[in-house]
Parts: structure tokens; C-alpha cells; sequence
């Protein structure tokens, strides 16, 4: 046994904290995607992570199969879970208005999420890692396999995402919906298609947060609530609607929460976030990366 | 072209079209004018798919479009410049002129669509000089410019008009207006919303009076010029 030096421990917090700190900065960039199409904040985030950790759990090892057809099999049905999200409880109302669509979608989570509890009963879950449990010894830090796996979805992710959202006109075509949604049915733009679209994404990102998390921190039906107030501060903290930011306010928060449950108390842990999405909101609502005219005009 | 008969239209319960029929033929310029609350937006909004109207029709080349949803009569060679511009204002100014294009946005319509980039480019010269800033930060007349560019680049047949002279330096507006001209003199169909009167009169073939949901008055423009009623309400004596 390698004697732990203080330098180790405090580079372990900060893995620790990255690792944490990726899945908040998925949940962040499936909140990004819906609001930059629609304005609004999707609260149902968290449940898409907790949907695709149980899912997975009931692909992968409740029926056996294999890894590389489980992960997209859920992705899949995560997705569908999102686009039914929208259609049963955005689509049909009538007059939306900013607020009636984030209450809306506040009463999905409850519902996903007491539904999640009838399927899988209140335990915990595992799913085994990718690439297995032996653990890699680095500058006096202990490093999981599957911490490589978080932060690699994550790199693809918005990769992905930005290449979509800069160079495709389908993604522009999304972005014009947030800023107008009048002036984009005039340009021919489906709207209503466009949000389908965007829940779906994000149901996807959140799928796949879900599936990489669970061999480390285990899955259960309502990890969601917390995992979206975590997102939504990383997002705040990065400003909303930017996917740098996304990332940048993910791993800020997962950092500052593992170094200070390590050198503070754990027990505080998830009050370090709110304590920064608290001060983030005082002193620069518009995030790290929000332009504060941009910010200005945006309606939430 | 186009032909409204009987077009009815409430807003939040209100009565806001009593009835409404206009015959825009093709390749004119025609005008509507009205005070505020008139119903000309509303108008425009029924014929574009924005807002749907109770009753009437809206027949365009042999066809009822009422009731079709906005985002498929653009297709049809129906292109709205909106009130208020209405710009994606967090886009730069190429995203929305090439949004503009978007109901024909594919890889073999390339050479089209870059065509009508140029072609758009020629007509405003300045948003080729901006085409990589925010269109938000875009002054007044520079934004109209660039609604009136996103509403060409959908290949319009017929193009609506909504107030392009609101809030923009007279030297803009009689420069928007000779864009207009233009636009007609090479084969746009022109139907033309505008509280300035007398620019409208000046540049349409034909002219609609709405007040109050009706149509009041209708005839040549150059006619309508010198009706005292048109001259006393709406051309300031």
C-alpha cells in the first residue's frame, strides 16, 4: 500500500471532481439544447440519466445483452421517453408560455420519475464497467477506467453537438426557433418538429450520462431531482445556451464539490453547488460565457 | 394570383377582419393602407399561415391556402417580411439569409442558394460588408434590409410586406422603396402593408383602404393620390 501524500489526495479530489463534474456538464448540455430551442429549462433532465442508468441496468444485466447493443438499445428508448415527453406534455398546450412549459415539464419529472420507482423499486443499481475495475495508480492518484469512459462521452458529446449547431443549417435552423419562432415557420422551419428534435437530443445526452455514471456511482429512480439542479448550476455557471460553457460550469462544480466534501465536509457536498449557483446568479447571471446583451433580450 | 374572398378573422375574441375580399393580380404592386389597428397585420398574418382566419378564403394560383400552416405556404412562393423585422437576432446576418432559404436547403440546390447569397448581396451591399455580425446589433434600416434579404432568398412569387418603412430614416425608406420597385419591375408579385400613405400610393399599381376590418375604399393607386377623403385622413391634407 502506497502511503497517500497530500498532493495525491488533493489530485484525487480534483479527478474525483472532473469525473462528477462530466456528468453534470451532459446534464448541462441537454438542458443547453432545449433551451436554446425553445427558451425554456427542461427539469426532466435528470430523469433522462436516471432512465438511462436503469435501462441500461435492465439491458445489460437483467437480460444479458451485450454492451455495444445495450448502450445504443437505450439510448433509443431513452429518446422515445423524451420525444413521448414532448408530445404528451409540451406540444399540447395551447398557449405556452415560458412558465407553463418549465411547470410542465417539473410534473414529467415527478411523473418519470414515480414511474422509474414502480419498475426498478427503491434500490440502487450496478453496471459493470466497461473496461473493468482495476484501478489505474497515477501521481499518487487512484483513477477508475470508467472515469476515462465519463470524460471521453463527454468530449464527443459537445464536439458533436457544436459541429451540429455551427455547420448544419438544421442546427441553425433549431437556434432560429429559440430567438423566433414566428419568423422561423416563415423561413418554412416546422417548429413544433424542431422541439420534437431538441427533447429528443437531449434525451439522448442524458441517456448516455446515464449509462457511463452508473458503474461508478450506482443508478437509482430519483437520482434525477439532484442531478438536474447540478446541471442547472453548471449551466448557469457557464451561462446558459453555451455548450463550452456547459463543459467549463460542469467541471468547475464537480471540482469544487469533490475538493470541498474532501477538505471541508461531505456532508455539505451538494450545498457547495447551490452555494455557487446562489452567488453565480447574485454577481453574473449571464455565466461565464452568457454575453450580458445577449442575455438582456433572452426572456428566462 | 391571389384572391381573398370573405376573410374573417378574430383575435382573442375580438373582430379584428369583418369580411375582408382583395385581388392582388400578378406582377403588381398593390398597397394596403389603414391607420393602426385596422387589421392590415392581421391580414398579412392570415395570408402567410401565421394567424388562422374563421372564415374565407385565401386562393393562390387555383388553391385554398387557408388554414395551411405557416411553415409550408412559404414553399408555395409565399415569402412575409414582417412587422418589426422579426430577425433571428442572435444569428449572424449570412445564418439568416441563408435560413431564408431553408424550405429548399439541400446539397443540390447549392449553387442556387449561393446564387441568391450574391444576388442579395448586390441588392444590400452593406450586409455583405456585415455578414459576419450578430443581426441584433444591426441598425434599424440594415435590419429591414436584411428581412426583406431572408424573405428573397425563399423564391418568393408573391412577397408581403409588412410596415417596411416603420421606424427607419426617410433616406433608408426611399431607398427600401426603390429595392421594391425593383423587385416588382423584374416580376415579384407586391403586396405592400404600410402606414406611410403616400410612399405606399407612390410605388403600388393598386390600393386597398381598410378601416375598422373592412375595406373602405379601393382603386388605382395614382387615383386614390388624389381622393380628397385619402388625401384629407391619410396624406395629411
Amino acid at each position: 500500500m502506497e502511503t497517500i501524500t497530500p498532493a495525491g489526495q488533493l489530485f484525487q479530489y480534483l479527478i474525483t471532481g472532473i469525473t462528477v463534474g462530466s456528468i453534470y456538464a451532459m446534464v448541462a448540455v441537454g438542458f443547453n439544447i432545449i433551451y436554446n430551442v425553445t427558451e425554456i429549462i427542461n427539469f426532466a433532465q435528470g430523469e433522462f440519466v436516471m432512465l438511462g442508468g436503469l435501462v441500461m441496468v435492465s439491458l445489460h444485466v437483467g437480460m444479458g445483452l451485450p454492451l455495444i447493443a445495450a448502450f445504443p438499445a437505450t439510448m433509443i428508448i431513452v429518446t422515445l421517453v423524451g420525444m413521448l415527453l414532448d408530445r404528451l406534455a409540451i406540444s399540447p398546450i395551447r398557449r405556452p408560455t415560458v412558465l407553463s412549459l418549465i411547470i410542465a415539464t417539473i410534473a414529467a419529472s415527478i411523473l418519470l420519475k414515480g414511474t422509474a420507482m414502480f419498475i426498478w423499486g427503491k434500490d440502487p443499481y450496478d453496471l459493470p464497467a466497461f473496461s473493468g475495475r482495476n484501478p489505474i495508480t497515477f501521481l499518487g492518484a487512484v483513477i477508475q477506467p470508467q472515469y476515462f469512459w465519463v470524460i471521453g462521452f463527454l468530449i464527443i458529446t459537445v464536439i458533436v453537438l457544436t459541429l451540429f449547431f455551427e455547420k448544419t443549417i438544421l442546427g441553425k435552423a433549431m437556434s432560429a426557433c429559440a430567438d423566433n419562432p414566428d419568423a422561423a415557420s416563415l423561413v418554412g422551419i416546422n417548429v413544433k418538429q424542431m422541439i420534437l428534435l431538441s427533447f429528443a437530443l437531449s434525451a439522448a445526452i442524458g441517456a448516455v450520462a446515464g449509462i457511463v455514471v452508473t458503474p461508478i456511482s450506482l443508478m437509482e429512480y430519483d437520482r434525477g431531482a439532484m442531478l438536474a439542479v447540478k446541471g442547472f448550476g453548471a449551466a448557469v455557471l457557464g451561462g446558459l445556451g453555451s455548450f463550452p460553457g456547459a463543459v467549463i460550469g460542469g467541471l468547475i462544480l464537480g471540482a469544487i464539490e469533490s475538493l470541498g466534501a474532501g477538505l471541508i465536509s461531505s456532508g455539505y457536498k451538494d450545498a457547495f453547488a447551490l452555494i455557487v449557483l446562489m452567488f453565480v446568479l447574485f454577481y453574473k447571471p449571464s455565466g461565464i460565457f452568457g454575453d450580458i446583451e445577449v442575455s438582456k433580450i433572452k426572456r428566462f | 394570383m391571389l384572391s381573398i374572398e370573405g376573410l374573417r378573422t378574430s383575435y382573442g375574441g375580438i373582430r379584428v377582419l369583418k369580411g375582408v375580399s382583395i385581388q392582388i393580380p400578378k406582377g403588381k404592386v398593390v398597397s394596403i393602407i389603414g391607420a393602426n389597428g385596422a387589421g392590415k397585420s392581421t391580414l398579412l398574418k392570415n395570408i402567410s399561415g401565421l394567424v388562422k382566419a374563421q372564415e374565407g378564403r385565401i386562393i393562390y394560383k387555383g388553391k385554398n391556402i387557408a388554414g395551411m400552416p405557416a411553415h409550408r405556404i412559404v414553399g408555395l412562393g409565399i415569402s412575409q417580411v414582417p412587422e418589426g423585422r422579426q430577425l433571428f437576432a442572435h444569428l449572424t446576418v449570412l445564418d439568416n439569409i441563408r435560413l431564408g432559404a431553408y424550405h429548399y436547403f439541400k446539397r443540390s440546390n447549392r449553387d442556387e442558394i449561393n446564387g441568391r447569397i450574391e444576388h442579395v448581396y448586390q441588392i444590400f451591399p452593406i450586409l455583405e460588408k456585415r455578414s459576419k455580425q450578430v443581426a441584433g446589433t444591426l441598425s434599424g434600416g440594415e435590419q429591414q434590409m436584411l428581412a426583406i434579404s431572408r424573405a428573397l432568398m425563399g423564391r418568393p412569387e408573391l412577397l408581403l410586406l409588412d410596415e417596411p418603412s416603420m421606424g427607419i430614416a426617410p433616406l433608408i425608406v426611399r431607398e427600401i422603396f426603390n429595392v421594391i420597385r425593383k423587385l416588382n419591375a423584374s416580376g415579384t408579385t407586391i403586396l405592400l402593408v404600410e402606414q406611410n400613405a403616400k410612399a405606399a400610393l407612390k410605388v403600388a399599381n393598386h390600393c386597398y383602404v381598410l378601416e375598422r376590418g373592412e375595406v373602405v375604399l379601393e382603386g388605382l393607386a395614382a387615383e386614390l393620390l388624389d381622393n380628397p377623403k385619402v388625401k384629407e385622413v391619410y396624406l395629411g391634407g
